[in-house]
């Protein structure tokens, strides 16, 4: 290992602009003559636009125009559109309605947008948008996934009957009853995974500039994957044909999967900058951000799980209703789908697993992948079903765990995956030791005698990552190859900018990326620059999500430093006579092994450049490209344990101690990986005890601001997180790596919810869990006693 | 979000009716209201500049009259739009009974609104909606009949001063000296007795209103001891 190679703690090069206010965010951006964009948005949850009065508005100051959807459908901008396809169990295709980036006929949710206006400046905009009279005609509309199925339900969309978008289903159903049908016991739990909102830091944004002499739209916005954003932009959304389309995501603080998708705002943008030719810039306040980001979670499941008389785990049955809100957003229908149950099987051996899932259309903001999605909503069902299991069987949560755990790899699983790779039985003896878990009866003593209800909760965790192998991915109905791309170009100087189709919004890539090149070529890693999120620079790249930009952008990287490197080493071969076999690379040297002889890397560049003297027949400049698909997703894995101690008297937990073991495979910045870790888990304990999206019956959404949805803070968390990391190396790709990103999310709520539920001796709590609802627990259990 | 209240106003029955169904009445009464205009006997227009939390609007709305039986009772129901801030939209039950010389006057209401006053007002709701009603009809029975009284307001303001003064003075006198304590509980007294006259009268105002004279009163009196 270099010192600032693979392994190292190299501090982020990326930290000086952002903690010094010099990053270049959407917002940041300008172009003479910019106008400002501010939509009108529905107040309906459920309405008929019945006319758009902008009279008023087109007379305020500064206005440009006040564009509608009609505009829109009649310029021929197309629908949004959901990129992969799920079938029902019965064969058909999904139901999926009509989704106009600016509605001329029906809102559907709150904050709908039906038109923008353009003014010179962001408050006349808005103001004018003010002015803008919309007369709706209201419909009833419905919230509840499970009461929109229901006969008599407002119905959404024409082409879903009963709300209903697939009715799908994975495993072996027959097998599965017939492991129920012999079971010496039977755990059952209803199960609500609650929804929540992104939030990231910088909220969209979009600057829109059309050239109407060159025909060519540039976009920047706050995107994870901006050659997707053009590939979706031009084919089905007939923007401008791609090679007209130049899209740009610059700093973008933090995205966390909401800005992966298209989004009617960003397009509107894009049309409306040529339709009123001048450049267009649109920037979320925090409440639209909560009306139109794509939220996350909302899953209510019934879960039953079979054991044998020896507390072997003989079936897993699963029933789950997925709120996809009113439309259906580009990654939407694959969460609750192959990223959720497939991943149902946890690391345990479960002969016999089967899993219904019913995606249903609400009066609610579009749903999608969240940090984590459809894993965090697996692993929160099957380690609260485990936890309970354990207490109805009277075994310890963590011995019922062991005795269950997958113990060979590879190991096929009845739901798709095939783990490739693990060790969780190191993991849970990690955390375990970590948090002094022997020593916890004598800890709840001590609290016990201040009045203090003391708990311990685990969750053994394992999700799938670096989606993923575009053969699989594609049979399973994507629309689009999950591979990466890598450019390595070697200047002439000998300095290195790699140019990568992921994209980093807070991952710390030009970090990380970078540490690659160090380890392999021993040069220092300010003489490298990573290049992302632009179109017109990087070929092609499928972005950042799933925790992908480690196991497959990397990997693409790699394969493109091995051209690079076996280039370098024929150029220096033949510069110094030697055999090619003979050349090392150390230090920022190409030395002859055995001899002293040895070149610097840069005078190999500029040997490559200057061309006067390579092998026969090798083309000049040292320049490689990749693209890498993986053979398998990869399934980082550990155990996470909490300690809790609530107050009976008010209900509010603390979180006494938090212990995370993980196994990311092939760790390359451990700072780097301990603070997606502690993000993740602070998201995943903001989920189990804070965040809630909540409507009211009339789809109105009363926590639109944080005033009324709770974000994690500081003193909601424990004052450390203990956190270890245990490597077994992914078989799947050349640097062994699984992936860190969304781990600390996936698994640390069931183990905050198993270790309250512990603490209060009271199953039947829900997330989020408020001091409200812990207390009304404490309180029955209390009149329970007393009865 | 459902509402209910009592009021007690001294006048007849006949004359509530009328005021009840006259806009200029109305319009006095409601808080925030610019205009009404009567455009059928059993509708109205108004414009109403309302607050809930950080959403300030003006709503435009309809007001509609719906099963009379006069001079008993009637359904008011009505619809703002507050533009980009929102709607409202709610409906009362309003019932006049006789009792003696004086009218008691009950309504049950339910209200509902979205967009913005949903988003950002909805915690701030239940408690604005109260107080409108409150102002509103408080304000109608002093048109109408002048000073009024809630049927409860004897109970309720003897019991919120007594809270208030129990609880505050003592907590404050705990750091003045004893004779200073002696004095302060003298001065609670004198305020409880003033608030218990003041509830006899049957004065207005509700709880709230001598909860904080009564504090105030207090207040007052140790900063000038002190």
């Amino acid at each position: 290992m270099g010192v600032d190679g693979i392994g190292a703690r190299v501090l982020r090069k990326e930290d000086k602009r952002f903690i010094t206010g010099k990053g270049r965010y959407t917002d940041d951006m300008t172009a003479q003559g910019m106008g400002y964009a501010a939509f009108v948005r529905s107040p309906h949850a459920h309405a008929r636009v019945k006319s758009i009065d902008s009279s008023a508005a087109l007379d305020m100051p500064g206005v440009d125009a006040v564009l509608t959807g009609e505009q829109l459908v009649g310029d021929g901008i197309g629908n949004l559109i959901c990129g992969w396809m799920i079938h029902s169990k019965d064969g058909s295709p999904m139901n999926m309605g009509a989704w106009r980036a600016l509605e001329p006929e029906i809102v559907r949710h709150v904050g709908q947008a039906v038109a923008v206006v353009i003014a010179d400046t962001q408050a006349q905009a808005r103001d004018a948008a003010d002015a803008v009279v919309v007369d709706y005609e209201e419909l009833d509309a419905v919230v509840d996934p499970v009461a929109a199925m229901e006969a008599g339900a407002p119905q959404l969309h024409p082409e879903a009957p009963n709300n209903l978008i697939y009715d799908w289903e994975i495993g072996d159903e027959t097998a599965t009853n017939a492991a129920f049908d012999n079971a010496a016991h039977v755990t059952r739990m209803e199960i609500y995974n609650n929804r929540l909102v992104p939030n990231p830091m910088e909220p969209r944004a979009a600057l829109a500039i059309y050239d109407s002499a060159e025909e060519h739209h540039t976009l920047y916005t706050t995107s994870q994957n901006p050659h997707v954003a053009r590939l979706v932009l031009s084919a089905f959304y007939a923007i401008a044909p791609e090679h007209k389309l130049r899209v740009i995501a610059p700093d973008v603080g933090g995205g966390f999967g909401s800005k992966i998708y298209i989004y009617p705002e960003e397009m509107v943008c894009l049309w409306a900058s040529k339709k009123v030719d001048r450049p267009v810039k649109w920037v979320s306040d925090r409440t639209e951000a909560f009306l139109t980001d794509a939220h996350g979670r909302d899953h209510r499941s019934v879960a039953e799980m079979a054991l044998d008389a020896n507390n072997n785990i003989t079936g897993l049955r699963v029933k789950t209703v997925a709120n996809l809100g009113a439309y259906m957003s580009l990654f939407s229908s694959s969460v609750p789908t192959y990223l959720y149950a497939t991943l149902l099987s946890g690391q345990y051996n479960i002969p016999a697993i089967h899993a219904n899932v019913k995606a249903v259309y609400t009066n609610t903001v579009p749903v999608d992948a969240y940090r984590g999605a459809g894993r965090p909503e697996a692993t929160y069902l099957v380690e609260r079903m485990m936890e309970t299991a354990a207490r109805e069987v009277g075994m310890s949560p963590a011995d019922f765990r062991r005795k269950n755990f997958i113990t060979q790899f590879p190991h096929q699983t009845p739901v798709i995956m095939c783990y490739d790779a693990g060790d969780y039985s190191a993991t849970l003896d990690a955390a375990m030791n970590a948090i002094d878990y022997s020593g916890f009866a004598a800890r709840k003593a001590e609290a016990a005698s201040r009045g203090k209800l003391r708990g311990i909760g685990m969750s053994c965790y394992i999700e799938a990552c670096g989606i993923a192998p575009s053969a699989a991915v594609g049979s399973l109905g994507a629309g689009v190859g999950l591979w990466e791309s890598a450019e390595v170009r070697v200047n002439p100087v000998g300095t290195i900018e790699v140019l990568t189709g992921s994209h980093s919004h807070g991952q710390g890539h030009e970090t990380t990326f970078a540490q690659l090149i160090t380890e392999r070529f021993g040069i220092g890693n300010d003489q490298v620059s990573i290049v992302h999120g632009d179109t017109d620079k990087v070929q092609f790249g499928m972005g950042t999500y799933g925790s992908r930009s480690g196991a497959v952008g990397m990997s693409a990287i790699v394969k493109a430093l091995d051209k690079v490197e076996a280039k370098a080493k024929k150029i220096a071969a033949h510069l110094m006579e030697a055999s090619e076999g003979d050349i090392t690379i150390e230090g920022g040297e190409l030395k002859v092994a055995g001899t002293d002889k040895k070149l610097t890397f840069t005078e190999v560049a500029l040997a490559a450049y200057t061309a006067h003297n390579l092998p026969a027949g090798m083309e000049p400049g040292l320049k490689e490209g990749a693209f890498y698909d993986p053979t398998n997703f990869t399934f980082p894995a550990g155990t996470y344990i909490c300690e809790v101690e609530v107050d009976p008297e008010t209900g509010k937990t603390e979180i006494i101690n938090f212990v995370a073991a993980d196994d990311f495979g092939k760790v390359i910045n451990p700072m780097i990986v301990e603070g997606q870790v502690h993000g993740g888990l602070t998201q995943g304990i903001g989920q189990a005890l804070l965040e809630n999206a909540a409507y009211d019956e009339t789809g109105q959404l009363l926590t639109a601001s944080y005033m009324d949805y709770c974000m994690p803070r500081a003193d909601d968390l424990p004052a450390e997180f203990k956190l270890s990391t245990h490597e077994t190396l992914c078989p799947g790709n050349p640097l062994g790596m699984k992936g860190c990103g969304e781990a600390g999310a996936i698994g640390s709520p069931p183990a905050v919810i198993n270790a309250i539920t512990d603490a209060i001796g009271s199953n039947a709590l829900s997330m989020p869990a408020t001091p409200e609802k812990v207390w009304q627990l404490c309180r029955a259990g209390m009149q329970q006693a007393a009865e | 979000m459902d509402m209910e209240g009592t009021y007690r106003i001294p006048a007849s029955r006949e004359t509530v009716w009328q005021a009840l169904n006259d806009p200029e009445v109305l319009k006095a009464c409601i808080p925030g209201c610019e205009s009404l205009e009567m455009t059928s006997p059993t509708e109205m227009t108004a414009a109403v500049t309302s607050k809930i939390g950080p959403v300030k609007a003006k709503f435009k709305g309809a007001v509609t009259l719906e099963n009379i039986n006069a001079p008993e009772s009637y359904t008011i129901v009505g619809e703002g739009k507050g533009g980009v801030a929102g709607f409202a939209k709610g409906s009362a039950d309003v019932s006049l009974a006789e009792d003696g010389s004086e009218t008691v006057l009950t309504y049950t209401a339910k209200a509902q609104v979205g967009g913005k006053l949903a988003q950002l007002g909805s915690r701030l709701i239940d408690s604005t909606a109260k107080k409108m009603a409150d102002e509103f009809f408080g304000k109608f029975s002093e048109t109408v009949g002048g000073p009024s009284s809630t049927d409860d307001l004897d109970a309720g303001v003897v019991e919120e001063a007594k809270r208030i003064a129990l609880e505050d003075a003592p907590s404050a006198a705990v750091h003045a000296v004893e004779a200073v304590e002696h004095a302060a509980e003298e001065a609670v007294h004198k305020v409880e007795e003033k608030v218990e006259q003041a509830a006899e009268r049957g004065a207005f105002g509700g709880p709230m209103v001598w909860g904080l004279l009564a504090l105030g009163a207090v207040v007052v009196i140790l900063a000038l001891m002190s």
